[in-house]
């Protein structure tokens, strides 16, 4: 542990060498330029050296040993900080083994614990590092999310090269959540996970009153060394912030509540359901807002059947920002547990249900930035911060925007090819093979499918005639199409809904003689 | 201006609920405690009964309710309930869970509340389930249905624990999943020394703060114990700061608890469904242990063979302080059947059945200076109900907590329009804004 | 050790299996006549001081003018009243001792379809759940079988007699179905789950399951009438799974058809509909929304129980409640069931529960009496005090729907049972503990 942490250290001080070597001037010219930290500026230019941004502003010189970067039509943005995401760890699933109704023997992980530090055990792969850059997101702050306690996130900044040189900040908070553990292990109860949380702040108070008190007294037992007491020791001396995950109003409160009594500096992140709270409650509580909106179930007499209490937590989830934003909370956007390509569609949401594209783009960049304290390198496009800018052809929360250049640490990172790939690689291509059980008999369509941005694109044939689908989308797995029914003279829209399971697809069919059931397969 | 406007009107609601003044009038009043007024008045002032009776001055200005035809009934208190419990209901993992409060994961979601409050019930103690021998802190709450977690917690209530005793903590009806091994103990034997185990480990970890705090006043650099939350809970059991409630079936695990506590220097303040309390009613009375049972429910284990409905009687005869609970949301909503039957198995009187579901659980959950009975000076929590509340024909109309209604059924039938509407309008709105 | 642990069981679940030692009846049959009474006939006015008269088992006079046989017992009910006995349209009475031991529990056979179980073939005349119940004026119950798609054969019993046999009212009662259901996923389930489409591929399974089974028998039932007719159709062997159901797809026994939710209910009406079968609604939590749909095809439910939680948080809080008022308004017939054993007794507090939310007292009466006994097919035997029914009758000092009312003296087939139970012999003994 400890010559891990060294080498970290080491690391970074051959990193800020490396990066003062690193060749690299740049000018960005003609694009529209949010500095984020102040207005707006039309035909704006940016000079980046070194990895640094030299110059912000609309009359600045391009100095002749910049490489030139014509953003004519363009808008030029601080690179995204996602704030919260679990980068680099593997995608463990002890939410599922906690189903109440799951008898299998339940495979021991070691949990996390607040020893856990990200930056020593992080590992990005470059498929990890093209999905967040191609959303624009140049910096994230990194942590396992498994466990009570997940360990010290990371600050990382998305650039090429040594791994360690990427780190910003480390730790840059100790990480905790309400998860309960399996069944039959202490905690499996919330108010289990609340006593335990509250016994190991007690823990690593007595734990470090009882190191002074031996250091000054060395004739009594010795203390026990104890790296998961000593690692929440800046965090109950308030010199590390503890980022709770906590969704639904209760949640938050009951983070407060801990804070509170061991006087913790509190970050709440999750917060969908933050929307009817109200600035007293989150005074003094930064928060991290997940964009991974509660999803609708596919089937209609599902959805219809959910109480009400469910449905409005899901549907006005996404009004959390604005509210927030309306309430002067400081905020920002992360991504939280849901995929890279999930960040900016859920963003877009949240523009969609009353958060100004302005606010939207603050809660991505000069805030997390803050919250994490890291402002002083990030954020925004001000002289003397790191070179992380994105370019995008239109604004960067439109729906078709597309980002076309991309600097982390002030080098260029290719951006367009990998967004095609990953457009190309969507689990909806290809052909699907589908039956639609009528009580008349099976119906065959056959329909290919490609994904665009945001949509399904495609066509049809078989039993019901051919053409082109209408109002085709992919939200995560959920697929939905229409088709135009032929049969004898009349033509009648068939909605198609269903979801996508590796090469396999269920899920209904409406027409207008009912509803019925759909499956399928994808050619290989 | 208008930031002073707003400031009054966030005010407005509470001046009002402190100085509102209801006069329910005309009701036949069942106080409990005082007997039957007819024709009666209860007179509410702010969250306050300000005067109960047939010559009652009702003040100009106040909010008057013809009870006319009507029973006013206090608000029903349930010594046993799971309601409102966010996640599992049991921390099973240990033996002793004396450390986790369920006051912690309360949540103001669960409709079991409203639908409590439509059957008259107004007031609970929400446990910890039954699956270890010490489960955990629980707490006292009114079901104040539309307001925050916060304002549910009855704030002066006395801390409470549940023990459990039985086949329940020895496992005896369930198994861990494969791969987990069987936890201790396995037998009322294992039950018993888990239980005095820790208030043996309890005098211990006293004894090691007393023997700190003497070295550390005589100047010694001294290590403090750990404060561990468990053994903070059980030297508070043994300091009298924590009532236990133990669930318990048997009249021997009924005894081996007094015989613990006896032992262990600590009181029992109620056994939760006692289904043999009726075999040791007198030890319970000697002991000075009331109980918390249900009329109804026998023969669904091996330890509840021998429940009868007559229990109550037996032990409201023997002088034990007797209530009857629910342990369950749907018996919750209608404690007054249970109290009725009181009257049939055994043959209490009208009043005493009454006293079951109000003063004497308000008096095992010592909270009987505030509620269980309608008086003046208690909180205004009762209900309007069609007729008398032991009659199965009778329902509730109104329910009153601290002076606010928060169940009524004028008001409900309306409400169910206005909330499928709102379900409708949401799903549509939600449908407009799929992706296109 | 094997013997050991056969032993240790044996000691274990001997005193738990221990049989009722209350008389399943005394034998007596004479002539009794009940007179001073307020009798209620049910099925016409309550009859004030009247008197009731029955002789070996039924009822001979029933009326404010009747002539006292010669050697008649005569019992003065002034200030009492006289019904019917209670019939509970769905229990497991006779099936269950102790839910928790296996050992005593005969509810729910394995797999999902089991046409040929029959409940009354494993009802235990010597539970201690009888006398409980029937103390408080139970005097018949349907014990149907649990569990599966088709649960199996259900028996009308009444609460008295030696065995099975003396017990039995009418069996098969009705063949059981739990419709199968489609259910949203719980909450803590992942909505692109694996789960989602176990869940729609059961249920498809079931239904088709339940089809092909019906329309089976159906075949069966038909080269079974050919092969009567004609000894020249080939002969085949017995199938008993399919004979339990050839008279119900004959239309001769009913399917008691549980379906709580409209869109279950729904699928079950269309299922009866498809096999042209004989059906009852059992449960219907949704029925006020299918009203004309049970109305048009004269289909009776078999409410309960009524003491419930809604099925939805977003339900009416007594959604439960006020279904008997919907079906009475809407001329449905309907009773009701505890679903229950050990608490059986209740049934007239599922009743009254509904009378508070709109059902007519009498309503309520009926819909524990003669309305069960015309639903399943015993109206010209039980259900109403009328000369020529069986004497199953009890005296209480009010309103047996009323919690506090006492039953006082309790007549099955015409023989008074004691009031005892296990209940009353555990009370009186730690009432006299010293």
């Amino acid at each position: 542990m400890k010559v891990g942490r060294i080498a970290v250290l080491i690391s970074l001080v051959i990193a800020a060498a490396a990066r003062a070597d690193a060749p690299g001037v740049f000018a960005i010219t003609n694009g529209s330029v949010h500095p984020v930290s102040g207005p707006e500026i039309r035909n704006g230019v940016v000079i980046v050296r070194n990895g640094l941004i030299e110059a912000v502003g609309s009359n600045v010189a391009v100095p002749p040993d910049a490489t030139v970067i014509d953003a004519a039509g363009g808008h030029v943005y601080p690179g995204l900080i996602d704030a919260h995401t679990e980068l680099g760890f593997s995608r463990r699933t002890p939410s599922e083994s906690r189903q109440p109704q799951e008898r299998q023997p339940q495979e021991r992980q070691p949990e996390p614990t607040a020893a856990t530090v990200a930056a020593e055990t992080i590992s990005v792969t470059t498929a990890d590092l093209d999905a967040r850059r191609r959303t624009g997101v140049t910096t994230v702050v990194a942590v396992p999310s498994a466990g009570i306690f997940s360990g010290q996130s990371v600050v990382l900044n998305l650039s090429d090269g040594e791994p360690a040189s990427r780190v910003i900040r480390t730790p840059a908070a100790v990480h905790a959540s309400f998860a309960t553990r399996p069944a039959w292990t202490f905690p499996d109860s919330l108010m289990g996970v609340i006593a335990h949380l509250r016994q190991t702040f007690l823990d690593a108070q007595h734990h470090a009153a009882a190191r002074t008190a031996y250091d000054r007294n060395p004739a009594q037992p010795r203390p026990a060394v104890s790296p998961e007491l000593d690692a929440l020791l800046p965090v109950v001396r308030r010199e590390l912030p503890i980022v709770m995950v906590a969704d639904s109003e209760e949640m938050i409160r009951r983070a407060q509540a801990i804070a509170r009594e061991f006087s913790l500096r509190l970050i709440v992140s999750g917060a969908r359901e933050a929307f009817g709270m109200s600035a007293q409650e989150l005074r003094g509580v930064p928060v991290l807002v997940s964009v991974d909106w509660p999803a609708a179930p596919t089937d209609q007499a599902e959805r219809e059947e959910q109480p009400l209490r469910t449905i409005r937590r899901r549907v006005l989830a996404p009004t959390t920002p604005g509210v927030l934003a309306g309430n002067g909370v400081q905020f920002a956007l992360v991504s939280g547990t849901t995929a890279a390509r999930e960040f900016l569609p859920g963003i877009r949401k949240a523009i969609a249900n009353g958060l100004t594209a302005g606010d939207a783009l603050r809660a991505v960049t000069l805030t997390p930035a803050r919250v994490f304290g890291v402002d002083r390198q990030l954020g925004s496009l001000e002289r003397g911060k790191i070179a992380n800018v994105v370019i995008t052809d239109q604004p960067i929360f439109e729906r078709a925007a597309k980002v076309t250049e991309l600097l982390v640490d002030g080098l260029r990172v290719r951006v367009q090819a990998a967004e095609e790939e990953a457009r190309d690689r969507s689990p909806v291509n290809g052909t699907w093979n589908l039956t639609v059980l009528a009580p008349q008999g099976n119906i065959s369509i056959a329909v290919t499918l490609r994904a665009e941005t945001g949509r399904v694109t495609g066509t049809y044939s078989g039993d019901r005639g051919s053409g082109e689908i209408t109002g085709g989308f992919l939200d995560r797995r959920a697929l939905q199409f229409t088709i135009s029914a032929q049969l004898d003279a009349e033509t009648h829209d068939w909605v198609f809904r269903g979801t996508i399971t590796d090469d396999e697809i269920e899920g209904t069919v409406t027409t207008n003689l009912g509803s019925f059931e759909f499956s399928g397969s994808k050619e290989p | 201006m208008k930031i002073f406007l707003g400031i009054l009107l966030l005010l407005a609601p509470a001046l009002a609920a402190q100085e509102r003044v209801t006069a329910i009038t005309n009701a036949t009043v069942l106080t409990v405690t005082n007997g039957v007024i007819e024709r009666g008045t209860v007179l509410i002032r702010g969250s306050k009964i300000a005067a109960v009776g047939s010559n009652v001055t009702v003040p100009a200005g106040a909010h008057v309710i013809d009870a006319s035809g009507r029973y006013l009934f206090p608000g029903i208190i349930d010594t046993h309930s799971h309601a409102a419990v966010e996640g599992r209901v049991n921390e099973a993992s240990l033996p002793n869970t004396g450390m986790v409060r369920v006051a912690d994961a309360l949540t103001a979601d669960d409709i079991s509340a409203y639908r409590q409050l439509a059957g008259g019930t107004t007031t609970a103690l929400v446990l910890h389930g039954s699956a270890n021998a010490i489960g955990g802190q629980g707490q006292i709450v009114k079901w104040k249905w539309g307001r925050p977690i916060a304002e549910w917690v009855v704030p002066d209530a006395p801390r409470t624990i549940k023990f459990a005793l039985g086949e329940n903590p020895k496992s005896a009806n369930f198994r861990p999943p494969p791969g987990i091994d069987r936890q201790y103990p396995a037998t009322r034997m294992g039950v018993e020394e888990v239980v005095r185990k820790s208030f043996v480990d309890a005098h211990d970890y006293i004894a090691r703060w007393e023997e700190y705090e003497a070295r550390r006043k005589r100047g010694e650099q001294v290590i403090p114990p750990r404060r561990d939350l468990l053994m903070e809970t059980m030297a508070g059991i043994l300091r009298g700061n924590i009532d236990v409630h133990s669930h318990a079936y048997r009249a021997d695990e009924i005894l081996m608890l007094m015989d613990v506590a006896r032992d262990q220097g600590f009181q029992v303040r109620a056994f939760q469904h006692v289904l043999e309390g009726y075999k040791v009613a007198r030890e319970m009375m000697a002991a000075g242990v009331g109980g918390g049972t249900f009329i109804d429910w026998w023969g669904y284990k091996a330890e509840a063979y021998d429940a009868t409905p007559y229990n109550v009687a037996l032990m409201v005869r023997n002088g034990v302080l007797t209530s009857v609970n629910s342990d369950s949301d749907e018996l919750a909503r209608h404690l007054n059947y249970d109290a009725a039957k009181a009257m049939k198995y055994g043959g209490l009187t009208e009043e005493e059945a009454m006293r079951l579901c109000t003063i004497n659980a308000a008096k095992l959950l010592r909270l009987d200076h505030r509620i269980g009975s309608i008086e003046a000076g208690k909180d205004a929590d009762l209900a309007i109900w069609t007729g008398h509340p032991l009659s199965t024909y009778s329902r509730v109309e109104t329910t009153f907590i601290e002076g606010e209604i928060y169940f009524d059924r004028t008001t409900d039938l309306r409400q169910r329009e206005e909330r499928a509407r709102e379900k409708a309008d949401l799903l549509a709105k939600e449908r407009a804004r799929r992706p296109e | 050790m094997r013997l050991l642990q056969i032993f240790v069981a044996l000691l274990f679940t001997a005193p738990l299996t221990a049989q009722s030692l209350i008389p399943n009846n005394p034998g007596v049959k004479g002539t009794v006549a009940i007179r001073n009474a307020t009798i209620y006939p049910v099925t016409s006015a309550p009859i004030a001081n009247g008197t009731i008269v029955f002789s070996n088992g039924v009822i001979t006079a029933v009326g404010a003018d009747v002539t006292l046989p010669e050697g008649a017992t005569v019992i003065d009910g002034s200030g009492l009243s006289v019904y019917p006995g209670l019939i509970d349209s769905g229990t497991t009475v006779g099936l269950v001792e102790i839910d928790s031991v296996a050992g005593t529990v005969d509810t729910t056979e394995l797999g999902t379809m089991n046409p040929n179980a029959r409940a009354d073939v494993a009802v235990n005349p010597h539970s201690e759940v009888i006398p409980v119940t029937r103390v408080n004026g139970i005097t018949n119950v349907i014990v149907a079988p649990e569990g599966g798609v088709v649960s199996g054969q259900s028996a009308l019993m009444q609460l008295a007699g030696w065995t099975p046999t003396e017990m039995t009212v009418k069996a098969p009662a009705a063949m059981h179905l739990r419709f199968p259901r489609l259910r949203s996923a719980p909450a803590w389930a992942r909505r692109d789950d694996e789960s989602e489409r176990v869940r729609r591929r059961t249920y498809r399974a079931e239904l088709d399951g339940l089809r092909d089974l019906f329309r089976d028998a159906r075949a069966y039932s038909r080269a079974h009438a050919a092969r009567t007719i004609d000894r020249n159709v080939r002969r085949f062997d017995r199938d008993l799974v399919l004979e339990a159901l050839v008279p119900v797809v004959e239309g001769r026994v009913p399917v008691a058809v549980e379906a709580n939710l409209e869109r279950d209910i729904r699928e079950a009406l269309k299922f009866v509909d498809e096999l042209e079968l004989k059906a009852i609604l059992v449960g219907g939590q949704d029925v006020a929304k299918v009203l004309p749909d049970l109305k048009q095809r004269g289909i009776p439910v078999i409410l309960g129980p009524i003491l419930a939680l809604p099925p939805r948080e977003d339900d009416p809080y007594d959604l439960l409640f006020t279904n008997a008022a919907a079906l009475h308004q809407a001329a449905i017939p309907f009773a009701f069931r505890t679903n229950d054993a050990h608490n059986a007794r209740n049934l007239p507090y599922h009743a009254a529960s509904s009378v508070a939310f709109g059902l007519p007292k009498e309503e309520a009466l009926k819909a524990v009496t003669i309305y069960p006994a015309q639903i399943w097919g015993v109206a010209d035997r039980l259900g109403s005090l009328e000369p020529g029914k069986s004497a199953n009758l009890f005296v209480s000092d009010g309103d047996p729907l009323e919690i506090r009312t006492n039953v006082l003296r309790i007549f099955i087939a015409g023989e008074e049972i004691p009031l005892d139970s296990r209940h009353t012999l555990l009370y009186e003994k730690f009432r006299r503990r010293p």
